[in-house]
């Protein structure tokens, strides 16, 4: 298969994604209203009592606003979003049409990452220009972070969202049910990856949590999971390496074998 | 719908070689049940065949099977000349098809979802788009999201997205299930000029008699997994004797059977709750001899009419037959 068809059926599964309007919005939703409610209730304490609360910019608003949009609610975003790309075509029944063009079923998995973490990436992106647009609006007169700063960081936001997403993209395949692989990952993202990464007496082997491993990579003090779990920058790579390519590996073994 | 041709009739190719669907013992298990039984078919290329069977009888499976949707147990299988699976890709190249209703992305327009499938196919796929929209009538209505077309119109868009492989050979999968009389008609019509002005094979499967009659020139019939028989529809209906059969209503029906048993152009001759039915050693045109035998020797003939039998009567004595020879092994077991 050549590198234009792939293409071609990246664009056509981008396509499929971004008119999925419901998806779409409540991606944006996740990403975006977390941060305009985190600057308002910020600059509103700030202005209030501006000793008691800091300016809602600056490089600690920013900070903050990382957290946000990298470890919480972008991973939210891309779980939809990839769950959407990877079950999507099941759900609506048209995966076995595509599947009689003769195509090869890897192929057909192979399209729906990159598309969906694309369109991932977008919302990622808007949610990134709002943090940046807020942090140096609500500085009042603090430190803003640099420009290498503001680069890594939107690096860093790109690369947990894309991460996860991949993951979703493959696990939803797994499964082939959007509602069971939006329980499930959700379910790990907010409840049981932070209790699992809070509880002490497992030790090193909380190296092996995602969320762990993608903290790791922040280019800021993201306190919390960062700071209790420290591990090596190899450690940290294989471990998100490995979680990325179990999942897209499985969700492509399963759209190779299923009956469709 | 609109007469347009997406494409000019196919130039013949390497594709041409063999027949459109060939399998040998093709056998098809989900655990302990048999789907496809050791089914051997032989689907000619330029005809528009029948599969028929009632509900459950394995159509679909076969379908299925035959384009890779799920694996066969047993057997082997070509489309348009190709091993299947091993040359999958290649054999449904030029292959469309729509395998139980046809589906799409309901938040999609008509137009975005055959772009969807065009990609998959390759570049050149797109420039077949907008023909393929006319040839089915829906090229005013292909900015519509799908959700907004009824039953026909996704029926219709099912076969454009098949006519987006410039195809050979389409595999439908009972395609006038939720059309009005209009849309069968329409449908009909469309598969007719597909076959007979473009020069592609059209697999029906269907539990609808009628309509495989109306519109195949040639079927299977179906059955608990195995192909009963097949052959041309005619062939069919006569259930593979030869010869014509009549209904002789006469005024003297003890003395018109000892004339008929007694005459050459006569097979076979019994009363019925009709009248007389003859089986003719020829064509119908002896009929117009046995009339004229008939009345040389005293009898008024009051009615002398060809047994026209159907598809349908022939399905249903087979299906029957079948019936009478598995309830005792069902009784037993």
């Amino acid at each position: 298969m050549s590198a234009a068809v792939l293409a071609q059926m990246t664009g056509a599964d981008f396509l499929k994604l971004r008119k999925k309007r419901g998806t779409l919005i409540w991606a944006l939703v996740l990403a975006l209203a977390p941060l305009l409610i985190f600057f308002i209730v910020r600059a509103a304490q700030h202005s209030s009592s501006p000793l008691a609360h800091p300016p809602a910019g600056g490089t600690e608003g920013y900070v903050d606003g990382v957290r946000i949009i990298a470890l919480f609610f972008g991973p939210l975003a891309a779980i939809l979003i990839g769950v959407e790309g990877g079950a999507g075509d099941v759900a609506a029944g048209v995966f076995r049409d595509l599947v009689v063009t003769g195509r090869s079923r890897t192929a057909l998995f192979a399209s729906r990452v990159p598309a969906a973490v694309a369109l991932t990436w977008l919302v990622i992106g808007f949610a990134y220009v709002l943090l940046v647009i807020g942090v140096f609006a609500f500085a009042s007169g603090t430190p803003t972070p640099s420009t290498g700063t503001l680069v890594n960081g939107f690096a860093f936001s790109l690369l947990c969202s894309g991460v996860v997403c991949a993951i979703a993209v493959g696990f939803a395949a797994l499964t082939g049910s959007r509602p069971a692989a939006l329980t499930a990952l959700i379910g790990w993202q907010l409840v049981a990856s932070p209790i699992l990464s809070g509880i002490s007496s497992l030790g090193s082997s909380r190296k092996l949590l995602l969320g762990d491993a993608l903290a790791h990579f922040s280019p800021v003090h993201v306190g919390g999971r960062a700071e209790t779990v420290t591990m090596a920058q190899g450690t940290a790579v294989a471990v998100v390496t490995v979680w990325t390519l179990a999942f897209v590996a499985l969700g492509a073994w399963r759209t190779r074998t299923m009956d469709a | 719908m609109s007469s347009l041709a997406t494409d000019a009739p196919h130039a013949p190719g390497p594709d041409d070689r063999g027949a459109a669907i060939e399998t040998t013992g093709l056998t098809k298990r989900f655990g302990a049940r048999v789907a496809l039984d050791g089914v051997d078919l032989h689907v000619p290329r330029g005809s528009a065949f029948g599969f028929l069977g009632p509900n459950g009888a394995g159509k679909t499976t076969m379908i299925r099977t035959l384009l890779g949707l799920t694996h066969a147990s047993a057997g082997t299988m070509s489309v348009l000349g190709e091993p299947v699976p091993e040359r999958r890709a290649g054999a449904l190249r030029r292959v469309g098809a729509i395998v139980e209703e046809p589906r799409f992305h309901m938040h999609l327009s008509g137009r975005e979802n055959l772009s969807i499938v065009a990609a998959v196919r390759g570049p050149e796929t797109h420039a077949r788009i907008e023909p393929a929209l006319a040839r089915v009538g829906l090229a005013e209505r292909g900015n519509d999201k799908v959700k907004s077309y009824s039953m026909g119109m996704r029926q219709r868009l099912g076969v454009a997205r098949c006519l987006l492989a410039d195809p050979l050979l389409l595999i439908l999968d009972e395609p006038t299930n939720g059309l009005d009389p209009g849309g069968i008609q329409e449908f009909r019509e469309m598969i007719r000029a597909m076959v007979e002005q473009e020069g592609r094979t059209v697999f029906i499967s269907s539990h609808l008699l009628d309509e495989v009659e109306k519109t195949c020139d040639a079927a299977a019939i179906v059955d608990r997994g195995k192909v009963v028989t097949q052959g041309a529809i005619a062939e069919l209906a006569r259930g593979g004797t030869s010869g014509e059969e009549l209904i002789v209503g006469v005024d003297d029906a003890e003395r018109a059977l000892v004339v008929l048993d007694g005459n050459a152009l006569v097979r076979e001759a019994h009363r019925s709750d009709e009248g007389i039915r003859v089986l003719l050693a020829g064509d119908a045109s002896t009929a117009a001899l046995l009339n004229a035998a008939l009345v040389a020797a005293g009898i008024g003939v009051t009615r002398l009419e060809p047994v026209r039998q159907s598809l349908e009567q022939r399905f249903l004595e087979i299906t029957a037959r079948l019936d009478s020879d598995v309830e005792p092994r069902e009784v037993r077991s």
